[in-house]
């Protein structure tokens, strides 16, 4: 059966939503702390992002003078549910999945592709600079990983002959997607960055600009923004492990505990040049995304439809 | 219908709690003063209301979006039935690719990237 | 309840949320603050629950103290940094009514705020209340000078403020334009620095530099003058070469640490900050040499840092900033002590920002290496000394004066990020640029 109860898929994606934010939050206290020189503490990394979290839920949020409120009520619960969505198409084993649609990667490419307009939205809405330039930015980013972003997923489903997650996961019961398409796992986490707009390319929200986006947040709305900040990475780094490392395929553990394992690993590889490579300019990172991720990504596409005529005959 | 019924399910429950969750404890307007509502520009109120229309330098590259986002529409039928049409599929998508990328370079030439 | 008094424990275990006023004498011990663990520095005051004032509150810093103060979330807590020694007359610290006064060392003052913080949490000390009278800045005119009249957003001056201008752009339109005057304490330009730039989008289409918060007014009572510096020291006495150039070393160190902040790394700031605090330590020294021997690297830095052309008229005695541009001067080529080990200026690459940043990078390489290798050598005095940001010596202007005059052109046609990071490379003090005698005016 691969459909649950929906009250039952819905707590249980946003209990993995909250589980895998924590875990980013963890990761991302720890190598903080690496870098700064402290050591690696990971019980107290463990708890900073609980305390973080209780700190921000007692501050009330705060407003400008005329807002946008509808649109500042709306945008981080919508990047919130656009990463739930995403991760509600992914098959935790075989089977095990909330909504496993013979379209899951269109599905996921649907939520990703309003990740922007979310963005843009809580830019907006505050009605003050900083934010409003961040939110532009973003615009510019989004534009030119997402083409990108899309194509190497579509490398990935040549092999499979399909779209669905759970389909394109068996078809690397042989070899995962990681060695069949070298490219496509660099270029996946190259965009993915971007999508979430996570360390080197956190321009709509960085220092330059006070905050950018979230300049004008505080208190809740401040902790839902950077949680949902947080769960579009997770959803990234799940279906990066889904398509490229063979999901839940291994010897001699369960599944879901497989699945769980190459998510984590993902996180650390996407957690570690936040705070290891400085923030990539707007200029360049258009440019980049158009003059060389694109015409890479459409080569692995490419190199992806060759080798899969070559197995399939 | 049933899967999209759950991960539509799944949109709405999450958008509804966080929601929620966002609003516990007011939207910020009881409490504030008009002192500190200003948007925060270093410590001077700003003249004028942020709300602006940007040039928007990235128009051409928007353009340059559509017209790939028109042929990721053709290329997720085509991976589908990519392995059983064989060779003919990946010769007629790369010729189609590659009139694209000539309007890339074209763009790429003219300074559509070019920020400011 | 259980439950709040568990979310009140683990909130008062995170790090204190602090937004920093930076005042009077207070530039040097804010750097401190960044590293401090029991502390976490925002850069807008709406993340922060926590004003921390650091030095004398002068009078131009009044106003943007205050509204910062609003416009912090509740609950909110002052916490004033002021020097052990008795009150300055001159500071205007009393506008918070309930501020905590803390004194000592920044790991002191880090301590004593979040022990404030967490009394604050518990409900053991009363939430500051807003300052600012609660008046809405104008009442609503929709009607417009043309009669245009209109509800909501359209036509005159809705809410209070009009919508942009507008003006001038590229490929000749008229585009909107937005006119803002981004305050003294902002915390990606140097603390105290006032811009009131236009805007296009996020391009700086023009920007003029502000009055210094920190000029003295005639009538304001003059600060203690701080116990001279080393490098003041030098001009009038031999001073040991690596001392000398450890300080200078560590001056760069923590402007370094800065600029990483800036582009998002702050943990790397943490590490180059307290790196500078133990340069005296030889293993720490060659530590420091390492991290930013990889951090000059050319293709990290040209691939973050762009714009900022300076041509070389107008920077004499500027130090780094003129050498990066292509001039040679450098006071020390005339001592005979540096002359002794082999000294030679850093030559520039290029007068742009990752010029700059590259030069002050090597110039601290150069001077952790002259440290360890000058063993008990003194400088010569000769009443004119190479400080880390320009000429210092007998009649010299300090450098950050001529320095802010150089920001409106740096800054011009930049996007927003360019533009802070091409200030940022300057290394400004705007307190320092206040002292010169021309900015002491009724």
């Amino acid at each position: 059966m691969t459909v649950w109860a929906p009250a039952v898929a819905a707590v249980g994606v946003g209990a993995a939503l909250v589980t895998g934010t924590w875990a980013v939050a963890t990761l991302d206290t720890a190598v903080a702390g690496v870098v700064a020189g402290r050591g690696l503490h990971l019980r107290r990394a463990a708890l900073a992002p609980l305390r973080r979290a209780a700190l921000l839920a007692g501050r009330h949020p705060v407003t400008t003078e005329r807002p946008d409120a509808p649109a500042w009520v709306v945008a981080g619960p919508l990047l919130l549910a656009l990463a739930g969505a995403a991760l509600s198409a992914l098959p935790l084993a075989e089977g095990l999945a909330v909504a496993d649609v013979p379209d899951g990667l269109v599905l996921y490419g649907a939520a990703m592709a309003l990740v922007m307009v979310a963005v843009f939205l809580h830019g907006w809405a505050p009605n003050s600079v900083f934010p409003l330039i961040g939110a532009y930015r973003f615009v510019a980013q989004a534009l030119s990983y997402q083409i990108a972003l899309f194509l190497v997923l579509l490398g990935a489903a040549l092999p499979a002959g399909s779209l669905g997650l759970g389909a394109i996961v068996e078809a690397q019961s042989e070899l995962w997607n990681v060695i069949r398409q070298p490219l496509g796992l660099p270029l996946f986490l190259v965009a993915g960055t971007a999508l979430s707009f996570w360390g080197p390319l956190a321009l709509p929200d960085g220092e330059d600009l006070a905050g950018g986006t979230a300049a004008e947040s505080s208190g809740r709305e401040l902790l839902v923004w950077r949680t949902a900040r947080a769960a579009v990475l997770v959803a990234t780094a799940a279906v990066a492990a889904a398509c490229f490392l063979g999901g839940w395929l291994g010897p001699v553990l369960p599944g879901p505990v497989w699945m769980v394992a190459k998510t984590l690993a993902l996180l650390v590889i996407l957690v570690v040049p936040a705070h290891v490579v400085p923030r990539v300019r707007i200029e360049r990172f258009v440019s980049f995304g158009w003059t060389i991720l694109l015409p890479l990504s459409l080569v692995d596409v490419f190199a992806a439809g060759v080798v899969a005529l070559r197995t399939s005959t | 219908m049933a899967p999209f019924g759950a991960a539509a399910t799944v949109v709405v429950a999450m958008l509804v709690g966080a929601v929620c969750v966002r609003g516990l404890g007011g939207l910020g307007r009881e409490g504030s003063t008009a002192g500190g509502r200003v948007p925060f520009l270093g410590g001077w109120p700003p003249e004028a209301h942020a709300w602006s229309r940007y040039h928007a330098r990235y128009y051409p590259m928007a353009l340059l979006f559509l017209a790939f986002d028109m042929e990721m529409v053709f290329m997720y039928p085509w991976a589908v039935v990519f392995v059983e049409e064989g060779l003919v599929a990946l010769v007629e998508m790369l010729m189609f690719i590659v009139i694209l990328l000539l309007g890339v370079l074209y763009a790429w030439r003219e300074g559509a990237f070019r920020w400011a | 309840m259980g439950l709040n008094s568990l979310r009140i424990r683990l909130a008062g275990a995170a790090p204190a949320p602090v937004f920093v006023v930076c005042g009077l004498g207070g530039r040097e011990r804010v750097v401190d603050l960044y590293a401090e663990p029991g502390l976490q520095v925002y850069s807008t005051p709406r993340h922060a629950g926590v004003l921390l004032v650091v030095g004398r509150l002068t009078r131009g810093l009044v106003a943007p103290a205050l509204q910062a103060h609003d416009q912090m979330a509740s609950p909110r807590l002052v916490v004033r940094w002021t020097a052990a020694d008795g009150d300055d007359p001159g500071d205007h610290g009393d506008v918070f009514p309930n501020a905590v006064v803390a004194h000592g060392s920044a790991a002191e003052v880090a301590a004593a705020v979040a022990a404030a913080h967490r009394e604050l949490l518990a409900g053991d000390r009363p939430p500051s209340a807003a300052l600012l009278a609660d008046i809405e800045p104008a009442p609503w005119q929709g009607v417009g000078p043309y009669g245009t009249g209109g509800t909501g957003m359209t036509g005159g001056v809705p809410f209070g403020r009009p919508m942009a201008a507008r003006a001038a752009d590229r490929d000749d339109l008229e585009l909107d334009q937005l006119k803002l005057r981004l305050g003294p304490l902002l915390p990606s330009l140097p603390s105290g620095l006032v811009l009131d730039v236009a805007l296009q989008g996020d391009v700086v289409q023009s920007a003029a530099v502000g009055d210094n918060p920190y000029r003295l007014y005639a009538g304001d009572p003059v600060p203690a003058a701080p116990a001279p510096g080393l490098f003041e020291r030098a001009c009038h006495q031999p001073v040991r070469i690596a001392e000398l150039e450890r300080a200078r070393a560590r001056h760069h160190l923590r402007w370094a640490a800065g600029l990483a902040r800036l582009v998002g790394l702050e943990a790397l700031g943490v590490r180059l900050t307290t790196l500078s605090a133990r340069l005296a330590a030889s293993e720490e020294s060659a530590q420091a040499e390492r991290l930013l021997t990889r951090i000059g690297r050319s293709r990290w830095v040209a691939g973050t840092f762009a714009g900022g052309d300076l041509d070389d008229a107008g920077l004499a005695g500027l130090g780094p900033v003129a050498r990066a541009a292509g001039s040679e001067e450098d006071a020390r080529t005339h001592d005979p002590a540096y002359r002794a080990l082999g000294f030679e200026p850093v030559l520039g690459e290029g007068g742009d920002t990752p010029g700059r940043v590259r030069q002050r990078l090597a110039e601290a390489v150069q001077a952790l290496r002259l440290a360890t290798a000058a063993g008990d050598a003194t400088t010569t005095v000769s009443g004119v000394v190479e400080g880390p940001r320009g000429r210092l010596g007998r009649g010299a202007p300090p450098p950050s004066a001529a320095l802010v005059d150089l920001v409106a052109g740096v800054v011009e046609g930049l996007e927003w990020g360019d533009a802070v990071a091409a200030i940022a490379s300057l290394d400004l003090d705007v307190e320092e640029a206040a002292r010169h005698p021309q900015m002491a005016m009724p």
